[in-house]
């Protein structure tokens, strides 16, 4: 279960002015003679006042306008974002999949961030060499594995990260659209493993825009409007929700 | 707080497999390039200790060569590894900030994968380092793998809490990394690695107070001679719990805002 209570996240937009280390020291060596009234720190509530509670198994989708508070919401769930207000109580591990990231360093190859996806899930290297046979064959990236992610394409990256991401299975899956699967050549191929994939997740919360995508695997919709829940029930009504208004 | 630190620790002691392999992985990458592998760190600090030694032994004309060298190559090898850790602590978030803004990998976890890459290239160089100063005092493994594994233990932690504290502050100041280079010099000319700390006649004091000297001293003088001072040891020691606690500590008052300052 997934519990918020009035959970509000402030995101602060820090300015080069407040941030500057030489500026302190001049004030210190200065007596604060030289100090001006610093510029006051901007803040954007991305999230305001949060109600809601998904149960286990749930498939939940998120539906709102670009900058409504959908990702936010996705992050302060998976622990990303720390709200700056309210309760949040969790019994499950939220997996992210927000955005293309692998655990490690461009730099370093392939094969390093699949086993290291792999011990931070599993917790030890048993298995490892079918696990990366797999992520071979599936991505088709083959021995480029063994070169460092920056030398790859992007289709390449994103067909890896997806593979990578998409093997194993979740308690809780916070989903972005925006989390791509490659090129078009391995769309078909990352479709079949993403349906899969997400009718495997136990509990599914999921922003889109895809109407299509969110029937196919939500049956409960929340609708945001600036930050905060504006409608939470049946999927079909929060979608008529959200076009009405 | 007291909950919040066992939490850290904990998530450090289940994650160590991971943190520790990503950081073997970049340790691995630095060298593929490199016929000599790791080696060359040891040999690099090896030559310029050489260099120093033969330079400034002629300039202080110090009475026992023998001893001079291998005072010496302890001490800046060891501040190679310490001065290192903290010089590539200010970017250490902004390095990870895919990671950070995308995961939620604890990020506790990025301070131990660098740490665990520095104390990496630091065995790798303090062995060789210790293999070339063995010709001129054999007993140095020996006090190393005795008593000198307490100082040594306490570099190590030192290397992780003080960069820990240099990196929060580099994510609050975008410009603090700037001026890291310049106090490093600056610490490195003031103590007494190069030179002995007598020669620092009634300015011994800066010496005395300067904890990133005081650190590697300890290691220095018990692997010179076999003892080890406590009146030294013990202070460092107590340093580096509370330094290590608040470090912690301070990591996870930052948590809420650190996704913002990257």
């Amino acid at each position: 279960m997934i519990f918020l209570e009035n959970v509000s996240l402030s995101i602060p937009i820090f300015t080069n002015e407040t941030r500057q280390f030489k500026k302190i020291l001049v004030n210190s060596v200065t007596g604060g003679l030289l100090q001006r009234e610093s510029a006051e720190i901007t803040r954007i509530n991305a999230l305001n006042s949060v109600n809601c509670k998904i149960e286990r198994g749930e498939r939940v989708a998120l539906i709102g306008h670009n900058g409504s508070g959908k990702t936010s919401f996705l992050k302060v769930i998976s622990g990303i974002y720390f709200a700056t207000s309210g309760i949040l109580k969790k019994d499950m591990q939220v997996f992210p999949m927000i955005n293309k990231s692998f655990l490690t360093s461009n730099e370093l190859s392939g094969v390093v961030a699949a086993k290291a996806h792999y011990l931070m899930v599993k917790g030890s290297k048993k298995g490892f060499e079918e696990y990366l046979e797999e992520i071979k064959e599936f991505s088709g990236i083959g021995d480029f594995v063994y070169l460092p992610i920056k030398t790859y394409s992007q289709g390449m990256e994103a067909r890896l990260l997806f593979t990578i991401l998409t093997s194993f299975k979740h308690e809780c899956l916070a989903l972005d659209e925006g989390f791509g699967t490659g090129d078009n050549d391995f769309y078909e191929k990352a479709e079949i493993k993403m349906n899969s994939f997400l009718d495997e997740a136990g509990t599914l919360i999921f922003a889109s825009h895809s109407e299509e995508l969110l029937k196919r695997f939500c049956s409960r919709g929340l609708v945001f409007e600036r930050g905060t829940i504006v409608f939470d029930g049946l999927l079909d009504d929060a979608l008529n929700y959200y076009h009405e208004k | 707080m007291k909950n919040e630190l066992f939490k850290a620790l904990s998530y450090a002691w289940k994650s160590k497999n991971v943190w520790w392999y990503t950081a073997t992985a970049r340790t691995k990458a630095r060298f593929a390039r490199t016929t000599l592998g790791g080696f060359w760190l040891g040999l690099s600090n090896l030559l310029t200790i050489a260099a120093l030694a033969a330079v400034y032994g002629t300039v202080f004309k110090v009475s026992n060569f023998n001893e001079y060298v291998v005072y010496l190559g302890v001490g800046f090898a060891s501040w190679t590894a310490l001065s290192s850790s903290i010089s590539s602590a200010p970017k250490l978030f902004e390095i990870n900030a895919p990671q950070l803004l995308n995961t939620n990998t604890k990020h506790i976890f990025y301070t131990l994968e660098e740490w665990a890459f520095q104390l990496q290239t630091f065995s790798q160089s303090i062995g060789m380092v210790l293999i070339g100063l063995s010709f001129f005092q054999n007993n140095l493994f020996i006090n190393l793998l005795t008593l000198g594994i307490f100082p040594l233990i306490n570099l190590l932690i030192f290397m992780y809490w003080f960069p820990v504290f240099i990196a929060i502050i580099g994510l609050r100041y975008k410009d603090f990394y700037q001026l890291i280079p310049i106090v490093l010099q600056l610490v490195f000319l003031l103590s007494p690695f190069l030179y002995e700390k007598e020669t620092l006649g009634s300015y011994s004091w800066i010496a005395d107070f300067n904890p990133l000297y005081q650190v590697i001293n300890s290691l220095r003088e018990t692997l010179l001679t076999g003892d080890l001072s406590l009146k030294k040891f013990i202070p460092i020691t107590i340093i580096n719990v509370f330094g290590t606690i608040y470090a912690i500590s301070i990591l996870n008052r930052t948590k809420k805002v650190l996704p913002f300052l990257i």
